[in-house]
């Protein structure tokens, strides 16, 4: 099935923050730029797969926390999938997983990792339904770091002080 | 010979003859009882968008349609035949009778004989989905030209150059045209084309912006929300905004 391509990587003005945010793959690093890099919402516009743009709901949709994509290889360790956001629907509540681009802002990915703590039996709640494990804010600190900053932050903040 | 006064007709909106200019209005057939979509189950693979446009199109001069769907033998016990039932039930749904065919089994030729009688209906359609093979298993006797469609781009070979009425033996008459490419609206405008299709046009004016919803980013509209309920298919919407961006 076809479906409409149109604009689907076209750069575009954030809803949520008002910034104008460029879809060039040389600058994300990912093929579908789907959320904004500064405050990193994004918009419900797919519904089955990345870049179907069937989803009729076309809210704003918030990052709630961060996770591990899971490996089709059994044998690789559970923390060793690439790091993902979610995305919730203001709307509908619809969750989404994607892919974290080159240029997001990674304060804000810690900041998410931090906040997502609150509230969470809720978001715990609706994300086990959708076979989301979302990473915990003490628990994957370090790994989160270590993803985003190539060290862990305590670390980095040590070697400059040397 | 006569000329009847003209009840009724459908038309597309031309393919531009060059680059810049304008496309016109191309009359496909007029005095007609019904349009027939036919697409195929497979080789070439059916474009829904196609379909949605023709069976616009045929909504918009009032003209019912009956799709057809050809070469059903080539998905017959396949994974692909599921994929297509879904779109038949999608299809169903909204209110159009669909016919399977194949004309090399004869599956589906009696129901289309008894939907065809006394009726004057004309068949559109791609190249290489097989008109011309449906009329030539309807009425043997015609033995018209047909070719396979080529392996190498997958599309039809454009067998059939001019039209033609061929009248039917239980009464009526068959109108088959040349294949085509695109099938343009003509005559619409981007706010009138959600009338016609049928699941949308009772939602129209629902929701607080009225008739001057464009059913695009609009809060709380209507058909957006006939959507999100499932009233709606998703592909169907997904057409209905790549046909308005299109006029």
């Amino acid at each position: 099935m076809r479906t409409y391509h149109k604009d689907i990587n076209a750069d575009f003005i954030c809803k949520q923050c008002g910034y104008f945010v460029n879809a060039q793959i040389q600058i994300s690093g990912v093929v579908n730029r789907n959320h904004c890099p500064y405050c990193l919402h994004s918009r419900h516009v797919d519904l089955y797969k990345p870049g179907d743009r069937l989803c009729a709901c076309k809210a704003l949709m918030a990052p709630v926390g961060l996770t591990l994509k899971r490996s089709r290889d059994k044998y690789t360790p559970d923390n060793h999938g690439e790091l993902m956001l979610v995305h919730r629907c203001i709307n509908c509540g619809g969750l989404s997983i994607n892919r974290i681009a080159v240029d997001d802002d990674p304060d804000m990915l810690l900041a998410i990792l931090k906040n997502s703590a609150k509230d969470r039996s809720a978001l715990l709640n609706e994300c086990r339904i959708n076979s989301i494990r979302l990473l915990e804010a003490i628990r994957h600190r370090h790994l989160v770091q270590t993803r985003l900053l190539g060290r862990p932050a305590d670390l980095w903040v040590e070697a400059t002080m040397l | 010979m006569d000329l009847f006064p003209r009840k009724n007709y459908i038309a597309r909106s031309s393919s531009k003859p060059m680059p810049g200019a304008y496309a016109f209005e191309q009359i496909i057939a007029a005095n007609i009882d019904q349009v027939l979509p036919v697409f195929a189950a497979a080789d070439p693979e059916p474009r829904w968008h196609m379909l949605d446009r023709c069976l616009i199109a045929a909504e918009s001069y009032g003209i019912p349609s009956k799709i057809v769907i050809t070469k059903f033998d080539l998905v017959q016990g396949t994974p692909a035949e599921s994929k297509l039932n879904i779109w038949i039930e999608l299809y169903q749904s909204i209110g159009y009778p669909v016919i399977v065919t194949s004309s090399k089994t004869s599956q589906g030729l009696e129901n289309l004989r008894q939907t065809l009688a006394d009726q004057h209906s004309v068949l559109v359609g791609k190249s290489g989905v097989g008109k011309t093979s449906l009329l030539n298993a309807l009425e043997p006797g015609f033995g018209l030209r047909v070719q396979t469609v080529n392996q190498s781009t997958g599309k039809g070979r454009h067998t059939t150059s001019h039209l033609e009425m061929f009248p039917l033996q239980d009464g009526g008459a068959l109108i088959d045209t040349p294949g085509v490419r695109e099938f343009g609206i003509w005559g619409l405008n981007s706010t009138d084309i959600a009338m016609f299709f049928p699941e949308m046009a009772s939602l129209l004016g629902q929701c607080k912006f009225g008739l001057s919803c464009q059913h695009d980013e609009e809060p709380g509209c209507a058909i957006r929300q006939g959507v999100m309920g499932g009233r709606i298919s998703p592909y169907r919407y997904q057409s209905y905004l790549r046909m308005k961006d299109d006029l």
